[in-house]
């Protein structure tokens, strides 16, 4: 049988992430886009980055460095045709060069749910990872009633969810305005006929305060927690589940200068670390975070959580117990959000429809909403 | 001369297989405008400039057409 040209997003996730497979990365995007954002598995992986014009300019020579390296490869382009190009030319070289379709676009919208297993019988709870992109959301069903948390544009994974599981959706939640992907919250409380909050605190009016769980079976509560924006709110699940949204991550903070107010916001972020709601609840609540970072943070079922004890001992932004000291790391750390974040923030404060491509392009990338401040330890 | 390609719709990598082509049968003073939809051929033409030193990338521009789209201009020439 002839061996595939392709693999599709999911399939390469399976290998990379499930099967913990090593499989080399020959990427064709410019310099640039590859030192940006690449293909991540559970295990290191061996890279080559050689532009694709270099294979319409000099196939020989370009071929031959790639033969230099090893004769397998997974071709990556950023959407699937230049690597497409390349491979053929490859694979007519006698290597094995099979083509991921779609490229990174392709695997920037893959999504995974996966079931966090430790969730008690009469409350299922799905983490739906975008792992490309490093976003997470949330599906929470009990009794024929489902929430869905931070949910991305790309309604399917969701619907289909609950379809398979017969679940009537009753509320859609964000936890905040996103700046790094497109919210499909609204789209989808609209289809199934659901509510769908944000809380007021986020800026605008069009759309209503979190309302009160009341007459959900669902046990959600909602908890005040402003700093990455003004309005993040973060959810308890069962007292035991803590979807943090991007004001805690399992490995860090959400970064609090997205608005341009990095004082103001460090200082909202620490009440809410060390005097706010969230800083009495107990060691053993899990948190269920909106990012990750680094593949390193799924756990062996692949679900990204962590005891927000654990959190506490680790986090060198968590460790600093003065506010001063905590203002300026923050302050210290603000670098330039990629600048399409306004346009998202702008697309997600409003109901307008953004086109596909559109969409697509703007979120590209790896998301950045983690305060990153290697100095705070130090502090 | 001005010659334009018009790889309007087309995907990577056929901007730059159909401008290298074209450039090849230009004379030294003569300009490539191409005119692309990809957005990524922004960086590629630049890369590619870089990469090629037969290739010149002279200036990019960004403008709509008459059906809205984006469009992105490349002007290339030919260094010997």
């Amino acid at each position: 049988m002839a061996e595939p040209v392709e693999i599709r997003s999911r399939e390469l996730f399976e290998r990379l992430v499930t099967r913990a497979e090593a499989l080399p990365i020959l990427d064709v995007r410019n310099q640039d886009e590859f030192a940006a954002w690449r293909i991540e598995g559970r295990r290191p992986l061996r890279y080559l980055n050689v532009p694709y014009f270099g294979f319409i300019d000099e196939p020989e020579r370009n071929a031959e460095r790639v033969e230099r390296e090893g004769d397998r490869w997974i071709a990556v382009c950023a959407k699937g045709d230049s690597s497409a190009f390349v491979a053929d030319i490859l694979r007519e070289r006698g290597l094995h060069a099979v083509n991921l379709a779609g490229g990174m676009e392709a695997w920037g919208n893959l999504h995974v749910p996966v079931r966090v297993r430790s969730a008690a019988d009469r409350l299922e709870l799905w983490q739906i990872n975008r792992y490309g992109k490093g976003c997470l959301s949330y599906l929470i069903r009990a009794a024929g009633e489902a929430i869905v948390v931070d949910a991305s544009r790309h309604l399917d994974v969701y619907e289909q969810l609950l379809d398979e599981n017969g679940a009537r959706l009753v509320q859609v939640l964000d936890t905040h305005i996103h700046a790094d992907h497109l919210s499909g919250g609204a789209e989808l409380a609209r289809r199934r006929g659901a509510g769908y909050y944000v809380a007021a605190g986020e800026g605008f009016d069009l759309r209503k305060d979190v309302a009160p769980p009341g007459g959900l079976t669902i046990d959600i509560r909602s908890i005040a927690t402003p700093g990455h924006t003004p309005g993040s709110t973060c959810y308890l699940i069962d007292g035991r589940w803590l979807l943090s949204g991007d004001t805690i991550f399992v490995s860090g903070i959400g970064r609090p200068d997205l608005g341009g107010h990095v004082e103001a916001w460090a200082r909202a972020l620490f009440a809410t670390l060390h005097r706010g709601v969230l800083s009495t609840l107990r060691d053993d609540v899990v948190v269920l975070p909106a990012h990750f970072a680094s593949p390193d943070e799924l756990d062996q079922d692949g679900v990204v959580q962590r005891r927000l004890g654990d959190i506490r001992a680790k986090s060198p932004e968590l460790a600093l117990s003065a506010e001063a000291a905590f203002v300026e790391a923050m302050r210290r750390a603000v670098k330039p959000p990629p600048e399409v974040y306004q346009h998202i923030i702008a697309a997600n404060l409003s109901p307008s429809h953004v086109p596909d491509e559109k969409a697509s392009e703007w979120e590209l990338g790896k998301n950045q909403c983690a305060a990153s401040a290697p100095s705070a330890a130090r502090c | 001369m001005e010659k334009v390609l018009d790889a309007r719709g087309l995907k990577c990598p056929m901007p730059i297989v159909k401008a290298k082509k074209e450039l090849e049968a230009l004379g030294p003073s003569d300009v490539l405008k191409v005119l692309a939809t990809d957005k990524g051929s922004v960086l590629d033409m630049q890369g590619w400039a870089k990469a090629n030193k037969h290739v010149s990338l002279i200036k990019q521009t960004t403008e709509s057409d008459e059906t809205g789209r984006e469009v992105y201009v490349h002007y290339l020439s030919r260094l010997a």
